[in-house]
């Protein structure tokens, strides 16, 4: 096993450590006092001898001692569990906490690389089972460990011939749990791995179903399904079956351990003729350890595979937490945006290695003018936008705002001097109000109106059950996508940041409502240095600067009039527009 | 779940095998004390070493044989309970992909996953411990009270018994009563967790935008710290069952004993007797606390059956009905005053539609967003049904179509490009199964998908993984559109399909549409007023009415809302 995720769960352990050391303290004694009772009624037993040969004193001061020891049990039980809780809770909510922590510091290229569904399950069911699996294994582990010598000790203390034929027979309970435990364990494997082919092919069909009946493909994803269904059914059956044998075949092999006990206990009985070298209530007490006995082995076979689950998930959790996070800006100064003037120079940028795309860009930005970046797909026009926010760094080259280099200043104040509004509309879950002020939070609800009312969400807000308290959520389909684009238009409206950077802001929203919008934007522009994405050439037409992109560089760049009488890709561009309107 | 049970019909000799052979296991588990408390008696008490060795022999029997009955029982229970849920999933898709859009759009598609996933899972462990345990474990406990009062008839010592399994009932389920509703605020805090997480790593780039790392993780914090809070009280409370059993069992034992005493002082019961009694008092404590977990279970599994059975009540409400005569005028789609309401709004999302389209005719519908353009067209496809009037495809009322015939005539380029894992062609396929090489590529390249393919080295064979999320928005977009036109549809319908297409890509999709040699009835939904311009009729919609109907120039001399589009996106000045 790992040696580095042990000690990074020994790290998150530390802090209890005390709790730890009495929890195991209180196991060890409720153990041992657990154990103490078969002897207490094998004594007790031998008080009832026969018919008139009752000692009525005896049985009564060992029944109060059994009544007394069953109460402290209990006690230390309870506290145990109290104090187990604690642990693993806690232990789960500090893993929780730093693993949440460091999705805010790692590097965008770590977040768009990895599937959000896969990050959200590291930190959410890793963390449980983890901590579900390492904690409360341990106990049952040691638990386990203590109920396995102490019974031996008491055994062979009580009759060492009897104590020896429980020992010849371990191995038995032993070879079966690890039988069987084995082969389940493929099985399970194997369960999930078809599991996982009928889910994704439900999340296909039932997520898309409306495609399915648009063609008519309702009868061939059935067949579809239906062949990872009877797998399935096959798989499941056999790992349900082999899984559920673990019981049935610890209590027959228990059950040989119990007439062992019972035959050699009896005629070491019979054979000491009431010498009193071996009575009945020790046979007794045997066979009641004998009941007990296997239990723990079961417990520790199935504890050894959880233990190794738990390490596995700590280790897929703490792997993420070690991930390589973005270089610390604390020693950078703060940066306050004055003129808004930018400058790339020499930027060179690609996501990997193996496929160059932005080489030797230089641009220069003056305060308050207007950029719009045009190009086909996959051109390079978000990459450019990640590079501008910091959200990548650039491999060369540098990129300066009002003459700083923004590796120099604080992320935070280089983020926060933007407005920005992205393509994939976000929404928190949360009230509007609370959307909206995402960038101000302590804006005053009239602010808020008024930002609406400038974005021109106010009209469909109003109309929401709630108005201004609705709460919405990024993946409730409540609102349609225009709707979404507004509200994150009213957030820049509220926050007015000294530059913009837009990107496809307005491509879910009707031109009509657009040319409001862009009214209201162009008050807002003014000013303000800005980046604007879009396909639509309407939007771009009164750019200062428009930059015609392609293959991650800048083919052209000028106003709208220069690049038409370039007549050149801008000019093909805005033609193929033209030219189907004129058919 | 009493409706669910049908998918159990094919299995009912595994239902009745499974929990008899569990009972037949419990009944030769009774026996053991008996045995022991006679190998004590008989065996000890006479000096009979025969009768013990016999008496250790018949224990080991009885573990063999009630091994053997097990291994039956666990069989068929796994058998049955796989079988049940392979049948009931298969129900359950075919019965969800019957379902029309107004069914989809009110369950909403991550339940009915859900429905087929986890509730079916739930409802299989149900089966499969019900047909295991129900029977053993009330076996047990009454066996061994019953056996009990065999050795003890008097009911003096055996009494205890009672009053054992009462106390131990009223400590196991109370507990499992105050903690379920408990353990659903802790999952309930939890998904609030989960959500955060998940909102986070989606909005990654407006949270690092606006600088909000630190009050997310704040929000966080004071996320996991209710959650904290409610484990821990749920945990104080289920902390309790353990020790209480344990105390209550080891309590009643010292009375049991002490009132077995009693009566093996006066002759009444033997010392093996009382043992007899003490064990079978510890084989009650064991099971008592299966079956509590075994009702868990079957709650929560009746509770995801009745989820699942909530979907099948909801059936299509859409059928084939109506004449099926058809006036052939030559017209390919009219619409005949329709009117449609959604499900549960309370306006029209489309009202007094009137329009006809002659076959091989170019349709363009335009308007702002939410004005109804998706809604019209998918009335041609009957995906909705219309409130009032009728739609018409070939002059037959679409309602009296079977759906198939219906939407074979159709290909419909949805918004959402979505395609299926598989290879190129396999999802090329899917309109048309008889589709050649030849065909698909055809449409390919009408589709301005070309260089998709030609990107590929494995071509048609490019395999696309679910979702299709190996391969562009714009790229899918294109497939999407050779998709439909693969089956080359008689109406060909583009519902806002060039949104992730450039302007000259989109220029040529409309040019190669144009030259189609089977010259489809098309209809192209588009916000751009350049991607309809060319059409044989536009229909301007505006809030769910036609505001415009005609051709380009006379919408933009006559129609206020077309020509505010168009100046919007044109202005006149600029060219």
């Amino acid at each position: 096993m790992n040696m580095s995720t042990i000690k990074t769960v020994l790290s998150y352990l530390k802090k209890y450590w005390f709790l730890i050391i009495v929890s195991l303290l209180f196991a060890a004694g409720s153990v041992l006092l657990s154990l103490y009772i078969p002897i207490l009624i094998g004594d007790g037993i031998d008080l009832i001898i026969d018919e008139g040969l009752v000692d009525f004193d005896g049985l009564l001061a060992i029944l109060t001692e059994i009544g007394i020891i069953a109460v402290v049990v209990g006690i230390l039980q309870w506290l145990m569990n109290l104090i187990n809780n604690r642990i693993t809770y806690n232990v789960t909510k500090d893993i929780r906490n730093r693993a949440f922590d460091k999705i805010q510091k790692l590097p965008l290229s770590y977040i768009d690389s990895h599937q959000s569904g896969e990050v959200v399950n590291k930190i959410i069911s890793d963390v449980d089972q983890f901590a579900e699996g390492l904690l409360m294994g341990f106990t049952q582990f040691f638990t386990g460990i203590v109920t396995i010598a102490a019974t031996l000790g008491i055994m062979f203390y009580l009759s060492w011939k009897i104590a020896l034929v429980v020992v010849l027979l371990t191995p038995l309970s032993l070879f079966v749990a690890s039988f069987i435990s084995k082969s389940t364990y493929s099985l399970f494997k194997k369960q999930s791995e078809v599991k996982a082919k009928n889910t994704s092919i439900i999340n296909e069909v039932v997520g898309n179903l409306k495609t399915v009946k648009a063609f008519s493909h309702e009868d061939e994803e059935l067949e579809r399904f239906d062949e990872a269904n009877n797998e399935l059914e096959k798989v499941s059956r056999k790992a349900i079956f082999f899984s559920s044998l673990v019981n049935p075949c610890t209590r027959f092999v228990n059950a040989i351990v119990y007439a062992g006990v019972a035959l050699v206990g009896a005629l070491l009985v019979i054979k000491s003729g009431g010498s009193g070298a071996l009575t009945i209530g020790v046979l007794s007490c045997f066979l009641s350890y004998a009941t007990q006995y296997a239990k723990p082995f079961n417990e520790i076979s199935g504890v050894v595979t959880e233990l190794q689950n738990a390490l596995a998930c700590a280790k897929r959790v703490f792997d993420f937490t070690n991930e390589k996070e973005e270089v610390s800006d604390k020693e950078n100064e703060k940066l306050t945006v004055e003129n808004g003037e930018i400058e790339l120079s020499n930027v060179s940028f690609s996501y990997t290695s193996e496929k160059k795309l932005i080489t030797d860009l230089n641009l220069k930005v003056d305060s308050g003018m207007h950029v719009a970046i045009v190009g086909p797909t996959g051109c390079g026009k978000t990459t450019l936008i990640n590079l501008l926010m910091r959200f990548y760094d650039v491999n060369s080259g540098k990129i300066l705002v009002d003459n700083h280099d923004i590796r120099e200043v604080t992320r935070q104040s280089l983020r926060s001097s933007y407005g920005m509004v992205l393509q994939d509309t976000w929404l928190q879950n949360g009230t509007v109000r609370e959307n909206i002020a995402l960038g101000k939070p302590n804006a005053t609800i009239e602010e808020i109106i008024e930002a609406a009312k400038a974005s021109h969400a106010h009209s469909f807000i109003k109309r929401l059950p709630e108005g201004y308290d609705t709460v919405i959520s990024d993946e409730g389909s409540s609102l349609s996508q225009g709707q979404r684009q507004l509200l994150c238009i009213a957030r820049i409206m509220l926050s007015l940041p000294p530059m913009l950077i837009l990107d496809e802001a307005t491509s879910s929203i009707d031109t009509r409502t657009e040319i409001k919008i862009q009214k209201a934007f162009s008050t807002l522009m003014s000013g303000r240095t800005s980046f604007i994405v879009a396909h639509r050439l309407s939007t771009i037409k009164e750019a200062d600067i428009i930059l015609v992109m392609k293959d991650g560089n800048i083919i052209e760049t000028g106003n709208h009039d220069e690049l038409l009488l370039k007549n050149g890709f801008y000019a093909a561009l805005y033609n193929s527009q033209f030219e189907s309107n004129e058919q | 779940m009493k409706k669910l049970l049908v998918y159990l019909d094919g299995y009912k000799k595994e239902c009745v095998f499974a929990p008899l052979f569990k009972m037949l296991e419990a009944l030769f588990e009774l026996f053991v004390p008996l045995v022991v408390a006679s190998i004590i008696d008989k065996g000890i008490g006479n000096g009979d070493k025969n009768y013990v060795v016999y008496m250790c022999l018949l224990m080991v029997a009885l573990g063999a044989i009630g091994l053997s009955c097990t291994l039956v029982a666990q069989y068929f229970s796994a058998k049955a309970a796989c079988g049940f849920s392979a049948k009931l999933r298969h129900s359950l898709f075919k019965h969800i992909s019957s379902l029309s859009y107004t069914e989809i759009d009110t369950l909403g598609t991550s339940s009915l996953i859900n429905r087929m996933t986890n509730d079916t899972n739930q409802v299989q462990t149900g089966i499969n411990l019900t047909l295991r345990l129900f029977m053993r474990s009330p076996v047990i406990v009454f066996g061994a009270l019953i056996m009990a009062i065999i050795v003890d008839p008097s009911f003096k010592a055996s009494g205890i018994f009672v009053i054992t399994i009462l106390a131990l009932s009223l400590v196991v389920f109370g507990i499992m009563l105050i903690t379920i509703p408990l353990y659903k605020k802790v999952q309930s805090r939890l998904d609030t967790t989960l959500l955060s997480t998940r909102e986070n790593l989606t909005g990654v780039r407006v949270i690092r935008a606006f600088s909000l790392e630190g009050k997310e993780k704040d929000k966080f914090h004071k996320k996991t710290t209710a959650l904290n809070k409610a484990q821990m009280l749920v945990g104080r409370i289920s902390a309790l069952l353990n020790p209480l059993t344990f105390a209550i069992v080891n309590i009643s034992i010292c009375f049991l004993i002490y009132k077995g005493a009693i009566r093996v002082q006066i002759g009444e019961l033997t010392q093996g007797q009382v043992i007899a009694l003490y064990n079978y008092m510890s084989q009650i404590l064991i099971e008592l606390i299966k079956l509590a977990n075994l009702i868990i279970t079957i709650t929560k599994a009746l509770a995801c059956a009745k989820r699942i059975e909530d979907v099948f009540e909801i059936s299509s409400s859409q059928e084939v009905m109506g004449d099926k005569k058809s006036s052939n005028n030559g017209y390919s789609v009219e619409f005949k005053n329709v009117s449609l309401k959604y499900k549960g709004a309370s306006e029209c999302s489309l009202e007094n539609i009137d329009f006809s389209v002659k076959a091989g005719q170019t349709v363009g519908i335009i308007g702002g967003t939410g004005s109804g353009k998706t809604s019209l067209v998918n009335l041609i496809g009957r995906f909705y049904d219309a409130e009032s009037g009728e739609v018409l495809v070939n002059g037959q009322n679409v309602n009296s179509y079977e759906f198939e015939t219906l939407r074979e005539k159709i290909g419909v380029v949805p918004q959402k490009a979505v395609l299926f894992k598989g290879t190129i062609r396999e999802n090329m396929k899917w309109g048309d199964k008889t589709a050649s090489d030849e065909d698909i590529l055809k449409a390919i390249e009408t589709a301005q998908a070309k260089d998709v393919l030609d990107a590929k080295k494995e071509g048609l064979d490019f395999q696309i993984e679910e979702g299709g999320k190996n391969l562009s928005g714009g790229q899918r977009q294109r497939l999407t559109i050779a998709r439909a036109l693969v089956s080359k549809p008689e109406i060909l319908i583009l519902d806002d399909s060039s949104s992730a297409l450039d302007y000259q890509t989109d220029a040529r999709l409309r040019k190669s549409l144009n030259s189609l040699d089977y010259k489809p009835t098309v209809f192209i939904v588009s916000q751009r007023t350049a991607s309809i311009s060319h059409a044989d009729k536009i229909i301007v919609l505006d809030d769910g009415k036609i505001v415009g109907i005609g051709k380009h120039d006379e919408l933009l001399s006559g129609c206020l809302v077309y020509s505010e589009i168009y100046n919007s996106q044109f202005k006149k000045e600029g060219v």
